[in-house]
């Protein structure tokens, strides 16, 4: 160390910036990361990127955004159910108002809806189906049912596949941590009831309980699947935060803490939560990585959200139901999304678990 | 150890309890009953009446609320009675003794190949730490490991099934034997099996292995800086030796655990697995008996499954003590 570094006085660095720093020096983990941004960028614009409602168009005289549309089918502007464009925007915007004009997502293909013929009033072909359907340049990656384009079903099934995994997770992490740490603060009788009830819900079988959970309701939505998954995936958060709070409360900051007069609740998420969330953070990785796979899957079984939604899982399914006519681009796009999704996340659940375990610090930090 | 023994049998029979208690209560629960899944009552030039109906669910039990039917299913369940499943009317038993066959024909096989293959690549993986190798190694197995078994079966499937169809590399699409397998002669049988059993096995397999290595590699890395694998170098050990008498064995701990929860999965079978390959496996049994809302086959089912994975939990502590005498139990 030089003599002018030792006069200025350096704050030492907090846990976590030094756990990113550690982070950030894994690239695998930093490639992963970029690609869940890229891919959250593609879950939020994806109307921008594939749809066949403009993004943003005049029409007699107004402003709209009819795209915000398929965000939720309210936000479309009403003043194009009535004059009956029925979906179908660019020949009915020249029609019926030759003024017009408008600004199209990327790629003009829809998810709900196989595009049909001369939509531009010029004369061109609808979407090819079957046989026909493999990628061109018309159809990035294909064709699936009646038409329908994959690469707009995966944009848009991209929102689902994210959120699938982080409301999921989010709502098993929440349940996870607080039985967790419930049971190992206060231990005693409620400790062993929590603890059995934890080692219950993992005995039974996750696709009896997800099964029977989303037949109680008449037809499930992605919400309702989201909440399923939530509510069965939380156990193995639960242990571990258990395990760290049985650890941690008999610590002296605790001790500090409880002699200064905070509350069981306060002592429980203002001290030893913060301090716990290491290791915690690490499952929440790997359980959203778990999360997509399990939605997919539920959509091979034909359990998951109902096919006009789109979602990589429901391409996937078609695939399986065409095997025989070996339509391999219903096959390879979605699978392919799902593994670099799954690898993604994985990979960031090991780059935060080698980043934050005290044990593997590097000296130079 | 017999005291500890005996708590955690009474503890586990208690758990037991409560799961058959809480999945009767959910799969009653879930809308639908037997009768109404049944495709016969579709038809409705066969509809009965509603006497029929009631008389019916008197004789599957059903026309009591699910808590009383629980105990008689309890009571029943205790002397070994499992009953007759709704939709196939054979006994439950019967089966599960013809599903159990054809899912541990892929789940011991895949076991085995995985042991075979996991022990040597971890081992090799942890001597050749950091070279080029053993990274290339390490990253494909990541990618396997991340890859999901259902998308790998729809792409084998696709490969070697439907593209590679009427080559030499021809395999079969699904199912556990030929069509004709009935006529074929005992060599034709066993190539027929071996040949349907490729894809399958190599699903269930390379997910494993490529956990497994990195589990091995990863304990071994843990052990190999100790001391005493220090102290074994400088007494002037083969390096053979250390690695296997010194390190690995220090590394069963972990290892002992893991196999103690493969043990339900090695009965419970992969209800996509088995679904994608349409293999009269355990896993289809399962998942068709929901379709059906068959009581006694997920109910049976249900209490094989939660006893194998509390007994895989049982049996691992105890290994515990067996592979580390620092352990003991009272």
């Amino acid at each position: 160390m030089s003599e002018n570094e030792q006069t200025t006085i350096e704050h030492s660095p907090g846990f976590w910036s030094q756990a990113w720093s550690r982070y950030k020096r894994r690239k695998l983990a930093m490639v992963a990361l970029l690609f869940i941004v890229f891919l959250s960028g593609v879950a939020v614009f994806s109307p921008m990127i594939a749809g066949t409602k403009p993004i943003i168009c005049k029409y007699k005289g107004s402003i709209y955004f009819p795209c915000m549309g398929y965000y939720y089918s309210g936000w479309e502007n009403p003043i194009f159910q009535k004059d009956k464009f029925r979906r179908v925007y660019p020949r009915n915007l020249k029609q019926k108002d030759p003024d017009s004009w408008a600004i199209w997502p990327l790629v003009y293909q829809d998810p709900y809806r196989p595009v049909r013929a001369n939509e531009w009033g010029l004369g061109e072909d609808g979407n090819p189906y079957d046989a026909q359907g493999s990628p061109s340049s018309l159809n990035l990656f294909g064709t699936y049912k009646t038409g329908f384009d994959i690469f707009a079903s995966m944009v848009h099934g991209t929102r689902i596949a994210l959120l699938v995994g982080f409301v999921s997770t989010g709502l098993s992490a929440l349940i996870g941590i607080c039985i967790g740490a419930i049971a190992g603060y206060i231990g005693g009788w409620v400790d062993i009831t929590l603890s059995r009830f934890i080692e219950v819900v993992m005995c039974v079988p996750s696709l009896v309980l997800i099964l029977a959970l989303l037949a109680v309701v008449e037809s499930p939505n992605i919400f309702h699947v989201m909440a399923v998954l939530g509510l069965t995936g939380w156990t193995g958060m639960a242990r571990l935060t258990r395990a760290e709070f049985l650890k941690l409360r008999e610590s002296e900051f605790v001790a500090a803490a409880r002699c200064l007069g905070a509350r069981p609740t306060r002592i429980m998420f203002r001290h030893i939560l913060p301090n716990s969330l290491a290791p915690v953070l690490v499952p929440i990785a790997f359980g959203i990585a778990a999360a997509i796979l399990v939605e997919a899957a539920l959509s091979l079984l034909g359990f998951g959200i109902s096919p006009p939604n789109p979602s990589w899982g429901t391409v996937l399914n078609s695939g399986r139901e065409k095997l025989q006519s070996g339509y391999w681009w219903q096959l390879l796009f979605p699978g392919i999304a799902i593994f670099l999704t799954v690898l993604a996340y994985n990979l960031i659940g090991e780059g935060l678990q080698e980043s934050t375990d005290p044990r593997l610090a590097d000296p130079r930090d | 150890m017999l005291n500890y023994l005996v708590r955690r049998i009474l503890i586990g029979a208690f758990t037991l309890l409560l799961i058959t208690f809480v999945i009767y209560g959910l799969i009653r629960n879930m809308p639908g009953n037997p009768l109404d899944t049944d495709p016969a009552m579709m038809d409705p030039s066969k509809m009965i009446s509603k006497a029929d109906i009631e008389r019916l669910l008197a004789v599957y039990g059903l026309d009591k609320p699910w808590y009383e039917a629980y105990f008689t299913w309890l009571k029943n369940a205790c002397t070994f009675e499992f009953g007759t499943s709704f939709s196939v009317k054979k006994p439950v038993l019967s089966l599960i003794k013809d599903a159990i066959g054809p899912t541990l024909q892929l789940s011991i096989t895949s076991l085995i190949l995985t042991y075979l293959l996991a022990l040597p690549m971890g081992l090799y993986s942890t001597v050749r730490s950091g070279k080029t190798e053993e990274r290339a190694m390490s990253f494909v197995l990541y990618m396997l490991y991340s890859f999901p078994s259902f998308v790998a079966a729809l792409f084998l499937q696709l490969l070697f099934a439907i593209k590679l169809g009427d080559t030499w590399f021809e395999l079969p699409l699904m199912g556990a034997h030929d069509p004709d397998y009935e006529s074929f002669t005992a060599t034709e049988r066993a190539w027929d099996s071996f040949k349907h059993m490729i894809l399958p096995v190599t699903c269930f397999t390379y997910g494993s292995l490529a956990y497994y290595c990195r589990f091995i590699k990863a304990n071994m890395e843990e052990v190999i800086r100790q001391d005493y694998i220090r102290t074994a170098k400088a007494k002037g050990l083969g390096p053979i030796r250390i690695l296997i008498h010194h390190a690995f064995r220090n590394t069963l701990i972990p290892f002992v655990t893991l196999l103690g929860l493969t043990l339900p999965g090695l009965l419970s079978g992969a209800i996509i697995l088995e679904q994608i390959f349409n293999w009269p496996g355990m896993g289809t049994l399962f998942f068709d008996s929901i379709g059906t809302r068959d009581y006694p086959v997920l109910m049976t089912i249900t209490l094989m499954f939660s006893v194998l994975t509390l007994l895989g939990q049982l049996i691992a502590d105890i290994l515990y003590a067996f592979v580390d005498p620092r352990i003991r139990y009272n």
